[in-house]
């Protein structure tokens, strides 16, 4: 295919803008001298910019939200309510990347830490916050202590902190360190987490925009998303919006896993074809394999078969009418030897263990689903198994206080609707009729 | 007035209540375990889900959209919401499980999560038969299990503190347990420990949880997982009958309910009322109760000796008609009540004495900001309010002891057990005693003594501490007495479940004893004085109308929750 | 993986455990706490510091018991329930007594499909325990662990909640757990993104000792 007729465009001389090829620039005076916090200075020292109009800005780049959920940041940052002197404001910038099959944050984080720290003050200038929280999961031990580091630095140098730049404006950044549960990773958990209590997350409405951390005015981005926001200042909304899909523009991170020939993180365009991604970027498939199914952005996007990819780019409008979601764009790339029902046993197993345990349908129905799968999978389920795994799905999603019930259904209900024949073939050729307790081995 | 329509019935309502609240008081039945109404709402059971729509709002207008037939359109919204974490609002269309098969299922659903890994153990479960689990699995939950795996084992029997037992098994994680903990009683001795279908609550190591409210986390388990130490495995509340009244622990007053098997209080809760302890109980309030069931006396006696309550009460009168009035000390009693004081002061002014004094309970330390008091008694306020001073116990003491007094009249306490003086100082005194238990110290001092109803036994009114006027109504009969005790109650009394079903009809354990209105009024008319009442009722009629201090304490104002009298001295 | 599935036994946690930590050591240095009061003064409220400071204590006294525990909660002013609801909330904090060295070895979906079980069942047979064990001579205790964002190079693991080592292999497993043996602790990795090795011929940090590429994933053996 003509690489040019891609909503990627000519991705081939794509030069990175999230992650330039420049030697150390995560450290502060490197960072400074490749446009480091131009764009922090002009927001707050020229009189082109005030709040709303880097809001439109932000609104006009047409930047979705890099976390999963793809909804429009200057939408969401419009959502904080008009400033009231007396009561606080706050941003999460939300690192806390626990969606299996994801690792695009943290490579950023410790690339380019400054990038993340410039956009989070513009975005809390944009919505008139004085103190951004910065949520790093603690399993991220190491980079956390790089992020404080460079954090330090920049205090220093007067980009953080009371009165940034001479501009009046002050903002504080706080390191806040997770200490291992994927559920902090929602945007209400990550507000308990931040708050000291259990993260447990929290029934919405009220939304976070209305009575956020401490029942407060907040809005929670992730760290790329966040990371957008310099480089939408410097060269334009309009600019970015002209980056690859235009309904979902913008550069991205890519994380691509599992059995190709060169894994890793790479910094493209949106809209690239699921194709291109596997047999170029990321060097094709292992060993020569075929590809038998990949998730296209974490362990909660629907699974495609490899027949369903043809033509598909990587942006929320192709992946929504292939039957995926763009979620995190952290794929995992599957050959023909996986079994997919023993890979499903795996990811219910991970949703039980996340469950925070807070609302009836997860809890009891996570652990449901990861037993008949696994009896499935060691040879002993029955084929009415799978009619129960269905319903039971329905039976959570769309019923629960956030949205971990739904990640973890679907790929039960997308595996099994892509992949029925396996789960058949691996039921027992007994049956056993129902009511009793099936002892697994 | 802003209305919500449910199930296509119009419901009106003020200000900004929560759905789920809304639709319980206007009688619309939603199926809910983790919504109180004194706590936040964590909407973490799932159960309350509803269909909510709301009016389509034209952007320009600001006025609803209207179809064709000029009715708002209504937008419903895509998911299913929980109605406790909801705040009405106007126009509002709301579906229940009676007009949404969505709900309907969702309902259903979500009880089938909740058995999965439930016991099932409702033929030993203390909650069985009050249990929302079990009604709402009757009414709405699914037949069978389609769950065919182990179930998750967790610890259970656990005495959480002095008071209260865990089944961790039974728990189904509603956090209100902790969230009183946290919200209410601010004593923070719980938590849910570990995560996902792990968790429980639990007390951190090395605590107890004996916070001196404790045993409501009981009251509000929706589940059978926190059970009373005290009255586990005692009764079944089918097998029980309860009955509305007010503790008599402290000063407060908090509103209860007895319950009652084979006559004997088995159990006290509590009974909500807003004015007084919202929906809370200490846990003293509800321990105290064997003082109703056990030593009670056989019947009346003069000097030690058994006689019937004819001669009791001629002995009685013989004591007083030979006495002159100033040699003869009326002690009234801030244990009994109003009706019963204001009848001993009748009789008192009738034989010359002066104005009955009484004895004060208190124990410093015991109260709180909160239900408790220092107070141990429940009318001290009543006593004050008909013009009774508190004993000043030494000037009494010495009076006694001195050979001042002929006749202590001693309605409902016991001065030596107080240690106002020694049974030995009271051998030249004439000494009249009702009395609750044959423990009272006073008892081998009396001349006669007639054994007295208890607040589980009379019809009556006491004042709390803060001036709240409340009426007893009794819980279990007493002997030789028609039952319906001064048609205060019917002749049988409701179950849990309003079934006319009691242990009422159980002739054991009726204690020969008689309140002090029928008592009094006995002893009087020995004496040829006038004290003609129908009842408890007329005397707080009288009284009311009478003594500005108890303005507006007539038994229908007072109905379940009382009156709020005006401050002594101050006129309504 | 499916043991708790298998056995859903939830144990009670001791409720009047023995002290571990002797009074005179149970206390934090001045310094100690002048960083959690700074961590407090972070938050609107102090109970945001309550995970900074779990972590210090957990730091300075391996793990944390109870008494412990009850330090923090006294040290930030919030209730010791609370505190304890939040360490029992999260699989980073140590509630009881670890190896020297605690290996997480990521078997989430992307290292399962690269060889993570194999890499926890080979790590399992090497040291004689299984996952969620403690070695006799309390050097190593194994853990298996959901996807600690590394997935690129899986398979994967962390040591003691500090650094990840990438692109396991057998080789690689051997002489990590005979530097530990050693007490010598891998030094920060930082994994060289593709593009960087295109464009710059390598990584581009200049600051870290240890880097290494995304390479072809190995073959998995096993799968759960
Ligand atoms: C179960 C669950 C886990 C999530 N984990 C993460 C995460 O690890 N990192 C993240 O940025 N967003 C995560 N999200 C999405 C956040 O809730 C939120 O939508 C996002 O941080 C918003 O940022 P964005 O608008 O910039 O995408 C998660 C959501 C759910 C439901
Ligand atoms: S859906 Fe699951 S993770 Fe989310 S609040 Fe409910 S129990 Fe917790
Ligand atoms: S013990 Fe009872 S009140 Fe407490 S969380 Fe469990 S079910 Fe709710
Ligand atoms: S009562 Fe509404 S969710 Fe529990
Ligand atoms: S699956 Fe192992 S690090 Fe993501």
């Amino acid at each position: 295919m003509d690489d040019k007729k891609t909503k990627a465009g000519d991705w081939r001389s794509y030069q990175r803008v999230l992650l330039p090829p420049v030697k150390d620039l995560h450290k502060l005076d490197v960072y400074e001298k490749h446009e480091g916090y131009k764009a922090l200075r002009e927001v707050l020292t020229t009189d082109k910019w005030n709040p709303t109009s880097v809001t439109n800005e932000v609104k006009k780049s047409g930047l979705k939200g890099r976390g999963g959920a793809g909804f429009p940041t200057g939408l969401k940052w419009s959502f904080m309510p008009p400033v009231d002197p007396n009561i606080p404001r706050f941003l999460c910038c939300n690192g806390d990347e626990s969606e299996p099959g994801t690792f695009k944050d943290r490579q950023l984080m410790e690339y380019n830490p400054h990038l993340v720290f410039e956009g989070m003050l513009i975005a809390s200038y944009a919505m008139s916050i004085k103190t951004g929280y910065l949520y790093i999961r603690g399993e991220f031990a190491d980079w956390i202590t790089l992020m404080e580091e460079e954090l330090e630095k920049a205090y220093a140098k007067g980009y953080v902190g009371k009165n940034i730049m001479g501009s009046g404006y002050s903002c504080d950044i706080v390191i806040h360190k997770g200490a291992g549960a994927y559920i902090c990773g929602e945007e209400s958990s990550l507000m308990s987490s931040l708050e000291g209590q259990r993260a447990y997350p929290r029934v919405k409405p009220p939304f976070p925009a209305q009575k956020g951390i401490w029942g407060y005015p907040t809005t929670i981005n992730n760290v790329e998303t966040l990371a957008c926001a310099p480089l939408i200042i410097n060269k334009g909304g309009e600019w970015f919006s002209k980056i690859g899909a235009p309904s979902h523009p913008g550069p991205v991170l890519y994380g691509i896993s599992g059995h190709v020939n060169r894994p890793g993180v790479f910094e493209y365009p949106t809209g690239m074809l699921i194709t291109d991604l596997i047999n170029e970027v990321a060097g094709g498939m292992r060993g020569g394999k075929k590809l038998k199914a990949l998730i296209p952005g974490g362990s909660s996007t629907p699974i495609l078969r490899a027949d369903m990819i043809e033509g598909v780019t990587m942006d929320a409008d192709s992946l929504r009418e292939a039957g995926s979601m763009m979620g995190t764009s952290g794929m995992l790339i599957m050959d023909e030897d996986v079994d997919i029902v023993s890979w499903l046993r795996r990811i219910t197993h991970f949703y039980h263990h996340e469950s925070c345990g807070q609302c009836t349908p997860c809890r009891e129905g996570t652990g449901w689903l990861e037993n008949i799968v696994t009896r499935l999978d060691e040879g002993q389920g029955q084929l009415r198994d799978l009619d129960i795994l269905l319903d039971l799905c329905t039976q959570m999603e769309g019923r629960t206080v956030c949205a971990l019930a739904d990640a973890a259904a679907w790929p039960v209900r997308y595996t099994i609707d892509r992949f029925r024949s396996e789960f058949e073939a691996k039921c027992s050729t007994e049956t056993v009729p129902s009511g009793g307790v099936l002892e697994t081995a | 007035m802003p209305n919500i329509t449910v199930d296509n019935e119009t419901l009106e309502f003020d200000g900004r209540p929560r759905l789920l609240q809304l639709c319980l008081e206007t009688g619309v039945d939603l199926p809910h375990f983790c919504y109180h109404p004194a706590m936040s709402a964590p909407a973490n059971c799932r159960q309350c889900l509803v269909e909510v729509g709301t009016p389509q709002i034209n952007r320009e207008t600001g006025k609803p959209n209207l179809d064709e037939n000029g009715q708002p359109i209504i937008q419903f919204m895509p998911k299913l919401q929980t109605s406790c974490s909801m705040d009405a609002s106007d126009g509002m269309v709301v579906r229940t499980h009676k007009s949404s098969e969505l709900v309907k299922r969702a309902q259903k659903d979500n009880l089938e999560f909740l058995l999965i890994n439930h016991p099932l153990d409702c033929p030993i479960c203390d909650q069985a038969g009050h249990c929302p689990l079990q009604n709402q699995t009757y009414k709405h939950g699914p037949e069978g299990s389609r769950f065919e795996f182990r179930k998750v084992s967790k610890p259970k029997q656990i005495d959480l503190g002095p008071r209260v037992v865990l089944d961790g098994e039974r728990c189904i994680n509603c956090t209100r347990c902790i969230r009183f903990t946290d919200e209410i009683s601010e004593s923070h001795q719980l938590t849910i420990i570990e995560r996902g279908v792990r968790n429980y609550p639990m007390t951190p190591p090395g605590v107890e949880f004996d916070e001196p409210y404790s045993m409501n986390v009981i009251d509000i388990c929706p589940v059978g997982a926190l059970t009373s130490k005290d009255s586990r495995f005692r009764a079944r509340t089918w097998e029980m009958s309860k009955t509305a009244s007010i503790s008599t622990v402290n000063a407060r007053g908090s509103n209860c309910y007895y319950w009652v098997k084979d006559n004997k209080i088995v159990e006290i809760t509590p009974r909500t009322n807003m004015d007084v302890n919202e929906y809370w109980l200490a846990d003293e309030d509800r321990l105290d109760y064997r003082i109703f069931n056990d030593n009670r006396p056989l019947g009346p006696t003069i000097s030690g000796a058994d006689v019937n309550w004819d001669a009791a009460y001629k002995a009685v009168a013989d004591c007083l008609k030979g006495a002159k009035g100033d040699r003869v000390q009326f002690l009234g009693s801030a244990f009994a009540t109003v009706e019963d004081n204001y009848l001993l002061s009748k009789l008192a002014t009738a034989v010359g004495a002066s104005t009955p004094m009484y004895l004060t309970h208190t124990e410093a330390g015991r109260g709180d900001t909160w239900l408790r008091t220092d107070d141990r008694t429940p009318n001290s306020q009543g006593c004050e309010r008909l013009g009774f001073q508190p004993a000043n116990r030494s000037a009494l003491r010495s009076l006694i002891q001195s050979g001042g007094l002929d006749v202590l009249y001693v309605l409902e306490d016991d001065p030596v057990a107080s240690g106002l003086c020694s049974a030995e100082d009271l051998a030249g005194v004439k000494v009249v005693l009702h009395y609750y238990n044959s423990t009272n110290q006073t008892l081998p001092a009396a001349d006669v003594a007639i054994p007295a109803a208890t607040a589980v036994e009379t019809v009556g009114t006491l004042v709390n501490d803060q001036g709240h006027a409340q009426r007893l109504r009794p819980a279990k009969s007493i002997a030789g007495v028609n039952r319906t005790l001064s048609m205060e109650i019917g002749k049988c009394r409701a179950d849990r479940h309003g079934t006319p079903f009691d242990k009422w009809y159980d002739e054991s354990n009726l204690i020969n004893c008689q309140p002090g209105w029928v008592s009094i009024p006995r002893i009087a008319s020995d004496l040829n004085i006038e004290m003609n009442y129908k009842g408890p009722r007329n005397i707080m009629a009288e009284l009311s109308s009478a003594n500005d201090a108890f303005a507006g304490a007539t038994y229908e104002a007072m109905g379940e929750f009382g009156v709020r009298l005006s401050e002594i001295g101050v006129t309504a | 993986m499916g043991d708790f599935i298998k056995h859903p036994f939830v144990d009670m946690p001791d409720r009047n455990p023995e002290q571990v930590i002797p009074n005179d050591q149970l206390v934090f240095t001045s310094e100690e706490k002048k960083q959690i009061q700074t961590w407090v003064s972070h938050y609107p409220t102090a109970d945001g510091a309550v995970m900074r400071a779990l972590w210090l204590a957990q730091e300075k006294f391996s793990f944390l018991p109870p008494e412990v525990i009850k330090l923090v909660a006294a040290e930030i002013g919030i209730p010791y329930a609370n505190a304890y609801g939040v360490a029992t909330f999260y699989t980073q904090y140590f509630k009881e007594k670890k190896g020297k060295h605690v290996l997480d070895v990521c078997t989430c979906f992307s290292c399962q499909l690269c060889g993570g079980y194999d890499m926890l069942h080979y790590i399992e047979n090497k040291l004689g325990v299984h996952k969620g064990e403690t070695t006799k001579d309390g050097l190593f205790t194994i853990q298996e662990a959901e996807c600690l964002g590394a997935c690129g190079s899986a398979p994967m693991l962390q040591i003691t909640n500090g650094p990840f080592v990438h692109n396991l292999n057998k080789d690689k497993v051997d002489a990590l757990l005979d530097a530990l043996r050693e007490g010598k602790v891998p030094a920060f990795t930082s994994v060289t993104l593709p593009q960087d090795e295109d464009e710059m011929g390598g990584n581009r940090r200049t600051d870290v000792s240890s880097v290494e590429s995304y390479i072809v994933p190995p073959i998995s053996e096993t799968v759960s």
